[in-house]
């Protein structure tokens, strides 16, 4: 790949109305519509709706997600209902710094990252702005990879409330706003799926030819 | 090159995943506006010390159930007050009247047990009680400091009871009907201008309908301990009500009537003056009012009468001292406070204490007073009577804002009682009851042992066989038979027998002795000593007669002694066995007689029956004279002792004497009673 800098401009597939399936693969006539191969439908434009659509889905959920208690906890007949961000800062208080960060992160800043690197890519291939490096390349694995960690709240509270049942003496149920961060999770996680990457390189072509 | 294909709408390009974010955005606002439509009403809550309260923590409930919570908790602008603002449901807050009570519940421990327990876990919360009224706009309410005793809406009925102190009253304390909690007591308070505190007490339905006019209330708390004629009485009442004091009440007449609104009851120390007081008549529509005196109130306790022309209209409830300004001076004035009973003073039954102070106000106007009078001739307890004074200044029956109305009085003159009451009593003292009541025991004593002796008992058996022997000689035919003289001797006999039965008292007795002493020859001998004694009698009469008051006295003495002597003697002991044997020997004789069958001997037996019958005859005819002149002997006796003067000793020894003599007699004619009871019901067949 790094040679590929060097060499001469080349027709490629694209630009010969080719398109390759995101499937399987394989490339496909330029009439083609659906995939000869695996019939999937052969995305030839630049699409980026349903990325949009799934991050603002994101958005709107994770709204909620902060503001509606998260854990609603009663210990011997106190109910208390904790937010995302109210419980970390509540740890940090009580002393455990490194459970509030690890909260925090996985809570607040990686979505809200995630959030902000799939709108960065969209817009770029929107726009059509030139690529330096392979660094929108590498934001992208990383929002891939880490999109998933974003989980691991959801399973706190989950294994939480299934484990803490002790009626009278504590009890944890998840509010309102575990439902909705699974959610938003979810949404951020399709609409990451749903960018393609190649269109990355796609914004290259016109410019570097 | 290559033609791009036209670009279709917008609108057929819109991806139909644009659908989730939109769902998404509508259900959030969905949600926003919902929570916001959902989120309760703020109202405020004033508190004294809102300790323990947590904002956005602290719950508030109704009836136990969460209704709202609390979302701030601040001062009011003086710093003097809590307020306590919390989100209440829409629907509820809609329903909070004014005078909704909030108030906080915390852990409590008292005696009554332990409440609020869950608190201590969970933290306090705000109670609420209140009856719901629908449109209310109230946001602000005052908070109680502690839970209210009569919590809004529930049912029953609220008394006033009228207490001499609030010592064992503590608010809560129950209210027992037959040893089972039917209510509570509230808080004491004092009455302003009187004795005694008021103290509302809340029954609770369906007891309420135990209420009546014939309620009587009293204060159970701790141990009652009682003595009287019933002996030692230990009355304990229930743990609770030991620790935290209570009352009891029941009914105690079955012609209660139901309670009008705002009763008042009078509360009394123990069962047993609770229950009393129906005699008394203090009941829930008596009216209350004060009266006070210039004088000393000495003698004039709590439950003292108030009599009105005579009658019992009410009772004194408390006494006590109260100091006045009177034209610039300051002034002592002794103050009852007094109940009265309308039907007691003849209103209409079920008059209210409201209709017998405007009868009163009237009756003050034409010259009513209330004055201190004796409650007996003898001793200084007092009462207060209500009297008619047409011609005393005028007066008012005085209204004193929350107090008790004054009913005026006019100053009333008693006698010093209680010195007259000494002297008698010294007088009394100086008797010389003891000698009199020793020397009367000894010979009560004396003559009852002659009286239970077995022999003296058998005397009436005797007779009465001797009797059923002349009757079987009777009923004989052969006896039928013969000429009148039998008859003349029964009628006789009869006649003796009537004499017999006319003679009362002492005469009775000694006329018995003296006829069987005649009768019987056997008996004359044994009864030698009893001349002696008349010997004496009569020797006293004689100096009675001479008016030799010593040697009487002496004399008297004497013959009490001889009496007694002749009482205790062997001789009259052994009389009754001898009595029996003569009788006896009169049986043996009758059987004889009717064993031998011949008219001769029926004859002869007859005529000395005859003969002993007319002994008999004398010998009564003599009793009566003898008795008379006892009889007079007593009456100079008495004569005597009048003359002498009520108070010499002489005297007193010579009645003891002679009230010893005659009870001496008194058993014998008792003994002759006896002896006469069956012979005659057997003599005449009936």
């Amino acid at each position: 790949m790094a040679d590929a800098r060097t060499t001469q401009p080349v027709l490629t597939a694209r630009e010969a109305g080719w398109c390759g399936c995101r499937e399987c693969g394989r490339l496909n006539l330029p009439d083609a519509a659906v995939c000869t191969l695996c019939g999937m439908r052969l995305q030839k434009d630049p699409n980026l709706q349903a990325v949009w659509a799934w991050l603002a889905a994101g958005v709107v959920a994770y709204i909620p997600a902060n503001l509606y208690p998260m854990l609603r906890t009663s210990t011997l007949g106190r109910q208390q209902d904790s937010t995302i961000v109210a419980g970390a800062i509540e740890l940090a208080e009580m002393g455990s710094w490194g459970v509030a960060a690890i909260v925090l992160i996985a809570s607040v800043l990686i979505p809200v990252s995630k959030f902000l690197v799939i709108a960065y890519l969209a817009v770029t291939v929107q726009r059509g702005w030139p690529v330096r490096g392979h660094l929108r390349y590498r934001l992208y694995e990383v929002v891939e990879f880490v999109g998933r960690w974003s989980m691991i709240d959801v399973f706190v509270v989950a294994i939480l409330s299934a484990l803490v049942r002790f009626n009278m003496a504590a009890t944890i149920a998840p509010g309102v706003a575990a439902f909705s961060f699974a959610l938003s999770v979810i949404f951020t996680m399709l609409a990451a799926q749903n960018f393609d990457p190649r269109l990355l390189w796609m914004t290259r072509g016109p410019k570097t030819a | 090159m290559q033609t791009t294909p036209p670009k279709p709408s917008f609108w057929r390009n819109l991806s139909p995943v644009w659908l989730v974010p939109i769902l998404a955005v509508v259900i959030s606002l969905g949600i926003a506006w919902r929570s916001y439509n959902d989120r309760g009403t703020l109202i405020e809550i004033i508190f004294q010390n809102a300790g323990g309260v947590v904002a956005r923590e602290t719950a508030v409930r109704l009836r136990d159930v969460p209704i709202g919570v609390v979302e701030e908790v601040r001062f009011s602008g003086d710093l003097s007050h809590v307020v306590v603002a919390a989100r209440i449901a829409k629907g509820v807050a809609a329903n909070i009247p004014e005078n909704a009570q909030f108030w906080i519940v915390r852990p409590e421990v008292s005696a009554r047990g332990i409440s609020g327990l869950s608190t201590v876990l969970s933290g306090v919360y705000v109670e609420t009680a209140f009856t719901p009224a629908t449109g209310s706009d109230v946001r602000s309410f005052n908070g109680l400091e502690a839970a209210p005793l009569l919590m809004p809406g529930r049912e029953g009925r609220r008394i006033t009871l009228r207490a001499a102190d609030g010592n064992r009253l503590t608010p809560g304390a129950p209210v027992l009907y037959r040893g089972i909690q039917v209510g509570h007591i509230e808080a004491p308070r004092l009455i302003d201008g009187a004795e005694g505190v008021w103290v509302d007490a809340f029954v609770e339905a369906p007891y309420d309908m135990r209420l009546t006019t014939a309620a009587r209330f009293w204060d159970t708390s701790g141990f009652s301990v009682s003595f009287g004629t019933s002996g030692l009485r230990l009355g304990v009442g229930n743990l609770a009500s030991i620790l935290t004091g209570g009352i009891a009440f029941d009914s105690v007449s079955s012609s209660g009537e139901p309670l009008g609104e705002g009763a008042v009851f009078e509360l009394y120390t123990d069962e047993g003056t609770a229950r009393s007081s129906v005699l008394t008549g203090v009941d829930a529509n008596a009216l209350r009012l004060t009266v006070e005196f210039d004088q000393s109130v000495q003698g004039l306790t709590s439950g003292s009468d108030v009599r009105y022309r005579g009658l019992v209209v009410g009772q004194v409830s408390g006494v006590s001292a109260r100091v006045v300004e009177d034209e610039g001076q300051v002034k002592v004035r002794m103050q009852a406070a007094i109940a009265l009973n309308p039907e007691a003073m003849g209103l209409e039954p079920g008059s209210g204490p409201e209709a017998l102070k405007d009868f009163l106000a009237t009756q003050v106007r034409s010259g009513l007073r209330a004055r201190l009078a004796p409650a007996r001739l003898i001793g200084s307890a007092l009462v207060i009577e209500l009297v008619d004074l047409p011609e005393t200044p005028p007066a008012e029956l005085r209204e004193i804002p929350d107090g008790l109305p004054i009913l005026p009085t006019v100053y009333a003159n008693l006698p010093d009682f209680s010195a007259t009451a000494q002297g008698l009593l010294e007088r009394v003292n100086r008797l010389p009851i003891e000698g009199v009541m020793e020397q009367a025991i000894s010979l009560m004593s004396a003559a009852e042992q002659l009286v239970s002796q077995e022999s003296t008992r058998a005397i009436p058996e005797t007779a009465r066989a001797l009797l059923e022997e002349g009757r079987k000689l009777l009923s004989n035919e052969k006896i039928q038979q013969l000429p009148g003289e039998a008859v003349s001797v029964l009628t006789d006999i009869r006649a003796i027998l009537t004499s017999f039965t006319e003679q009362e008292g002492t005469e009775r007795l000694i006329a018995a002795l003296q006829s069987v002493e005649d009768a019987a020859t056997g008996l004359t001998e044994v009864t030698a000593e009893v001349p002696p004694v008349l010997t004496d009698l009569r020797g006293v009469l004689e100096k009675v007669r001479q008016l030799k008051a010593e040697e009487l006295v002496e004399a008297a003495t004497s013959l009490v002694k001889g009496a007694d002597q002749f009482v205790r003697s062997e001789d009259t002991q052994a009389l009754s066995p001898a009595l029996s044997g003569a009788l006896q020997e009169v049986e043996a004789v009758l059987s004889e007689l009717r064993a031998g069958g011949t008219v001769e001997n029926v004859n002869g037996t007859l005529s000395s029956a005859r003969d002993a019958a007319d002994a008999v005859a004398l010998a009564a005819k003599d009793l009566p004279a003898l008795a008379g002149r006892l009889d007079r002997l007593v009456g100079q006796a008495e004569a005597l002792v009048s003359a002498y003067g009520a108070r010499s000793p002489v005297n007193d020894e010579l009645l003891s004497a002679l009230r010893e003599a005659r009870a001496t007699a008194r058993v014998f004619s008792q003994l002759a009673r006896a002896i006469e009871r069956n012979p005659n019901s057997l003599l005449f067949g009936r």
